[in-house]
């Protein structure tokens, strides 16, 4: 009676390792178990530099949401943007691929506009900016000047 | 072909014009081309080149853009979430203001034109709204990327966005007018604005 305690105090505590695990791992992977929450929207960039699947979309500095998709499509990167519901993004919002810092990584920006028309779900963002790229900048600064 | 056959055809020879003409003038590239052509025209021409003449090349050159620019759709663009609780003579106010701030940020190197050519890369069109990319080919052979993006007004297409190097004009305001905005006050933006365009 005694042994057999001990032995479902080893399972459970086992099984309770186990779902920890699973836990930080769909945490860490930030996977999505009960389906893709909010909506979905698109936009497509001439460059997006280094953007990831999984890098955060911000507005005003505070992350809102996430890149669920990068693909090229007519040789351009068609980035699809996966938002929370009741987070409203007007026609006229422009949306560009950033760099924090000098040579950190890259994230989505949306300035919001002031149209009172909506990108619905699935539709497409029309004013998109493509990354700069600080290398080419730099050598036409420094060209330039000749 | 006899007198009659020729007079017969007349009627579905204007139709075929009719048809032709809009559609020619509908051309996005077509607009952007017409507009910078008009305004090379007059910064080349040798006869508004002295400097006592400046004032009437500065119209003309203001003319060309006016025809072209939506001043209305770039402003409030620019405003952006604000645009919405500005009242009517608020906005006609700062779409006055916005439009010359933007001359006299520009006119000057629009005026020191040295030959640089202009290249018409190519244009994408998306229902009413359109993208016309261009090259301007500078003296050291150094290209830089703009990028026009228009909306159709009637008949006719109007750049409300210009991105040179893939950096756009409005979204450059937007931040700007935003923090002022939001570190001050509306007014207190109108009135650095109007201190800046009577600076010059």
């Amino acid at each position: 009676m005694k042994k057999f305690d001990l032995e479902l105090a080893v399972g459970l505590f086992i099984l309770a390792g186990i779902v920890c695990l699973g836990y930080l791992s769909i945490k860490l992977g930030k996977m999505e178990i009960v389906g893709e929450r909010g909506y979905e929207i698109y936009g497509i960039f001439s460059n997006v530099g280094g953007l990831k699947v999984g890098s955060s979309v911000e507005i005003a500095g505070v992350n809102v949401g996430r890149v669920k998709s990068i693909t090229l499509k007519n040789y351009q990167a068609n980035v699809v943007l996966n938002l929370p519901k009741g987070l409203n993004v007007q026609e006229d919002a422009i949306v560009s691929v950033k760099t924090k810092g000098l040579v950190g990584e890259k994230y989505i920006e949306i300035a919001p506009g002031g149209s009172e028309k909506l990108i619905q779900p699935g539709g497409r963002i029309r004013e998109t900016q493509p990354t700069i790229d600080m290398e080419e900048l730099i050598s036409k600064f420094i060209f330039g000047k000749i | 072909m006899s007198l009659t056959h020729l007079i017969r055809s007349i009627p579905s020879l204007l139709l075929i014009l009719s048809i032709a003409v809009p559609v020619l003038a509908a051309e996005p590239m077509e607009a952007i081309k017409k507009t910078t052509d008009k305004i090379l025209s007059v910064v080349t021409n040798p006869a508004l080149k002295p400097p006592s003449k400046t004032a009437e090349k500065e119209k003309l050159i203001r003319q060309a853009v006016d025809e072209r620019f939506d001043w209305e759709e770039m402003a409030r663009r620019s405003l952006a979430t604000h645009w919405a609780k500005r009242t009517p003579e608020e906005r006609k106010e700062f779409v006055r203001l916005f439009s010359d701030l933007l001359e006299r940020t520009y006119m000057k190197k629009v005026e020191d034109y040295s030959g640089e050519k202009v290249l018409y890369e190519g244009e994408t069109k998306d229902g009413d709204y359109a993208t016309v990319k261009v090259k301007i080919v500078t003296k050291k052979n150094k290209d830089i990327p703009v990028e026009y993006r228009l909306k159709k007004e009637g008949n006719n297409w109007l750049i409300y966005d210009v991105s040179i190097e893939g950096v756009s004009l409005v979204n450059n305001y937007r931040t700007q007018f935003n923090s002022i905005i939001s570190q001050s006050s509306y007014e207190n933006m109108v009135k650095r604005l109007k201190e800046k365009v009577e600076l010059k």
